[in-house]
């Protein structure tokens, strides 16, 4: 049976810190109180084994070896009062707006170094900066972005806050798809009473934002040909590639199934070639055209580059996207906001310390033990540094890594990420969140309603990532006009 | 349809039927040794057919030099051995990795029953079987593929994706029947003194690893006349295992997928189809002694196992994936 726990100093988004169900977790509260744990604990291995056998797994590599694992699912789902979600929305819609102009200025005019908003050595010195590939080339729709992947927490006052932009080739989206499909299988009793808004319609949406980016020298602009291209089988996110080509009927490709000819584009299939015009890529930059760029890639397509730049095919995500979401730009993205849009941030970031700067990082040095430190060029939660649970000797190793490379971290205070309830090993108990919101950019802007939930499954964890241990929640967006009260 | 998956439909669907007839083929043996000692020689004898059928010569002499040929050995390097490229465990594996990079064309059920059932035989992978297991693993290798098909069958649009595995299909199938015939005849041959009784015993086996003994029992007597079964699992054109039915449904399936149209890259197997048609259309089995037969079937094999190769390269699908573990 689920009792309430006490929640400070964090915010926590089923409970009231006086132990009651907020107002829109009522229902799935009252709901909640009529399982016993053994009927729960029976329905959790249900689900569990229900990814297994659909083979939604990642892939982890340990010592060559690759073992298939399926990320962890709670059926405690978050959910998310129709005023929260409008503003989150505006909020997703306003940042990669902004951030899309600030890319497309950066391979052209660059208006916003010239004009001492963005300190130039920032851009000139970031390894994603594809100055040479990139500069003054004109793509469709002036669209960078097709897809991006916000991640959101909430500090202790529940208020919403940007903790990272993904904008080269977020994913997790087809978790969000399998995430509420298995909770209507597996758990159907808790969508009584409950005005969800669905996630079947969303896919057309995404199916026409692909095709609206017609290349300039396209052929067949009514019916343009769309791949995505997957690094194959043994990526950790293939499932997600699986799914979204299936979802869209769109081909999936590897890269050893194109060729470019004549600096035009080409499947290999059993009737011979077949020119195609736009490719969703989820194989990043530098392994995606080994004379451009790495030249030990075997993912990529020798030529796509050149293919690119001469306007016959269109690249989803743009190249050079990581110019704009890593950790280093991340703490000017309130100024871009500001810069091209002329508005305030809807949803602010998290304070962020430039170690670049001596005052900040002289504070910084002093105060390691409260912040959280992170390389400005990682993922994943790999090198960094929570410094309230790290050990005396972590701490003084991310000093000297400080000290040796002060532009390559920035630190962060330690946020009081929000909580919800979790029911693992047949027990409650509350876990931290986030929320990775899914932005689709064609010829209009669409966000996925809700996003994935990632939870910190291991008890006082901050780390949400599915490769350390992080599991997945359903996402719950209820309906209405947005005037309720939150909570 | 990329050749790439075209060619991962092609493999998943062959080494599916690989599964299925290789544990048929096993299921018979471990049924027929019932009755004899182990030291009759005849049931030697049959190990070695059940080991050219299910690998090939060349392996089967490998593990007679090495001196393994005992029961248990040749049961588990059949079943679950990582060596042998066409045990069990590695079919099932290979079909389900062509499954993995092709699933955006399958139906969402046919990939969760194999996939089921990898993961459920995790007993074959790790080795070793009791002989209650391997009956075990036996039955249920039974269902699997059969349910498989039935996913196929019932949910598939009748489009590229379904043709190029049915075509894999019977290309295994023709290819497997041409092989057991082979394989039987020439220890048929063999046999010298005990003729009579190995030859029905043999002959009655090929019925049997073909599925084919109760259909054959509906039209022919029940004496084992090895010219009546070869011309019946050569040229009937009802029995879904005979040659000519696979040639002709592959025929027939490439004509689908061609639109009816014969082009310049799809000539070459056409033509290998019809010739091979002709070759049992003219053929007079009956009229063939038992060492003509040997021969024959020899040719026979060897162009059941061109065609393939021709439709590979008519495609531009490329050869066997290799097993990763």
């Amino acid at each position: 049976m689920f009792k309430p726990y006490k929640t400070e100093p964090f915010y926590d988004e089923m409970l009231k810190s006086n132990g009651g169900p907020r107002k829109h977790y009522t229902n799935f509260h009252q709901i909640l109180q009529q399982f016993s744990e053994e009927e729960l604990k029976e329905k959790h291995e249900t689900a569990q084994l229900s990814f297994l056998r659909q083979g939604i797994t990642f892939t982890v590599y340990n010592e060559n070896i690759s073992t298939e694992r399926t990320m962890p699912f709670d059926f405690i789902p978050v959910i998310i009062p129709p005023r929260d979600w409008k503003k989150i929305e505006k909020g997703m819609i306003q940042r990669t707006e902004a951030l899309n102009l600030f890319l497309e200025d950066i391979y052209h005019e660059q208006n916003i170094l010239r004009d001492g908003i963005i300190p130039r050595e920032l851009i000139e010195e970031n390894p994603y900066y594809y100055h040479q590939q990139m500069q003054g080339i004109n793509i469709p729709l002036k669209n960078h972005i097709f897809l991006a992947g916000i991640d959101l927490i909430r500090d202790e006052q529940g208020e919403y806050h940007v903790l990272e932009d993904n904008l080269r080739n977020p994913s997790g989206m087809a978790y969000v798809f399998q995430n509420r499909f298995v909770m209507r299988q597996v758990y159907p009793e808790f969508f009584e009473n409950h005005s969800i808004h669905t996630l079947e319609h969303q896919m057309p949406y995404m199916h026409d934002a692909v095709l609206s980016h017609i290349p300039p020298n396209s052929e067949s602009a009514n019916s343009p040909t769309a791949v995505l291209l997957t690094p194959g089988m043994y990526n950790s996110a293939y499932y997600d590639h699986v799914f979204l080509a299936q979802q869209m009927g769109i081909e999936l490709v590897e890269g050893r199934d194109l060729l470019v000819k004549d600096k035009l584009v080409y499947m290999k299939t059993i009737h011979g070639l077949k020119r195609v015009e736009i490719i969703y890529r989820r194989i990043d930059d530098d392994y995606l055209d080994p004379v451009s760029f790495r030249k030990d890639s075997t993912l990529g397509v020798p030529g796509l580059l050149e293919a690119y730049q001469e306007g016959n095919v269109a690249i989803l995500n743009g190249i050079g996207n990581g110019v704009a979401d890593d950790k280093a730009i991340y703490a000017f993205v309130p100024d871009i906001i500001r810069y091209y849009l002329k508005e305030d941030p809807i949803i602010s970031n998290v304070k962020t310390y430039q170690l670049r700067e001596p005052d900040q990082r002289e504070w910084v040095l002093e105060h390691l033990q409260e912040l959280v430190v992170k390389n400005v060029g990682a993922s994943g939660g790999y090198d960094m540094l929570v410094g309230p649970h790290a050990s005396e000797e972590q701490i003084e190793l991310f000093r000297k890594k400080i000290i040796e490379e002060p532009h390559q971290y920035i630190a962060q205070p330690t946020i009081k990420l929000s909580r919800a309830p979790s029911f693992q090993n047949a027990r409650f108990y509350p876990c931290h969140v986030d929320l990775r919101v899914f932005v689709i950019r064609g010829s209009e802007t669409h966000v996925l309603p809700g996003g994935l939930s990632r939870v910190a499954l291991k008890e006082g964890s901050l780390v949400v990532n599915s490769s350390q241990g992080g599991g997945g929640k359903d996402t719950w967006v209820l309906k209405g006009n947005g005037s309720d009260p939150s909570c | 349809m990329l050749s790439r998956v075209a060619n991962s439909l092609y493999w998943m669907s062959r080494n599916i039927e690989r599964t299925e007839s290789n544990a048929r083929v096993l299921r018979n043996q471990l049924i027929q040794i019932l009755e004899a000692s182990a030291e009759e020689t005849l049931a030697q004898h049959d190990w070695d057919m059940v080991l050219e059928i299910c690998t090939s010569f060349e392996e089967l002499e490998n593990i007679k030099e090495n001196n393994k040929l005992e029961e248990r050995y040749i049961i588990n390097y059949l079943a679950c051995s990582k060596e042998n490229q066409n045990s069990f465990m590695n079919c099932i594996h290979i079909a389900r990795e062509n499954a993995k990079i092709s699933r955006d064309h399958l139906p969402d059920d046919l990939w969760g029953i194999w996939n089921d059932f990898y993961l459920s035989v995790e007993g074959l992978r790790k080795g070793s079987l009791s002989k209650r297991d391997i009956h075990d693993y036996l039955n249920r290798i039974k269902l699997a593929t059969l349910t498989a098909q039935g996913a196929i069958e019932s949910s598939m649009s009748r489009g590229i994706a379904y043709r190029f595995i049915k075509i894999g299909k019977w290309l295994e199938r023709a290819e497997k029947t041409a092989r057991i015939l082979n394989v039987v005849c020439n220890h048929s041959n063999e046999d010298g003194e005990e003729v009579h009784r190995n030859n029905y015993y043999n002959w009655r086996a090929a019925l049997q690893a073909l599925n084919g003994y109760e259909a054959y029992l509906k039209s022919h007597p029940p004496t084992m006349d090895p010219k009546l079964i070869l011309s019946f699992l050569i040229t009937d054109e009802s029995f879904p295992r005979s040659i000519r039915y696979c040639i002709n449904h592959v025929r027939e399936s490439i004509s689908e997928i061609e639109g009816g149209k014969i082009s310049h890259y799809s000539k070459e197997i056409f033509a290998a189809l019809d010739e091979l048609g002709e070759e049992f259309n003219e053929m007079k089995i009956k009229e063939l002694n038992l060492d003509e037969l040997s021969d024959f079937l020899d040719y026979f094999q060897n162009r059941c196992n061109d065609i393939g190769k021709i439709f590979s390269e008519t495609y531009y699908l490329i050869e066997p994936m290799e097993s990763k573990e």
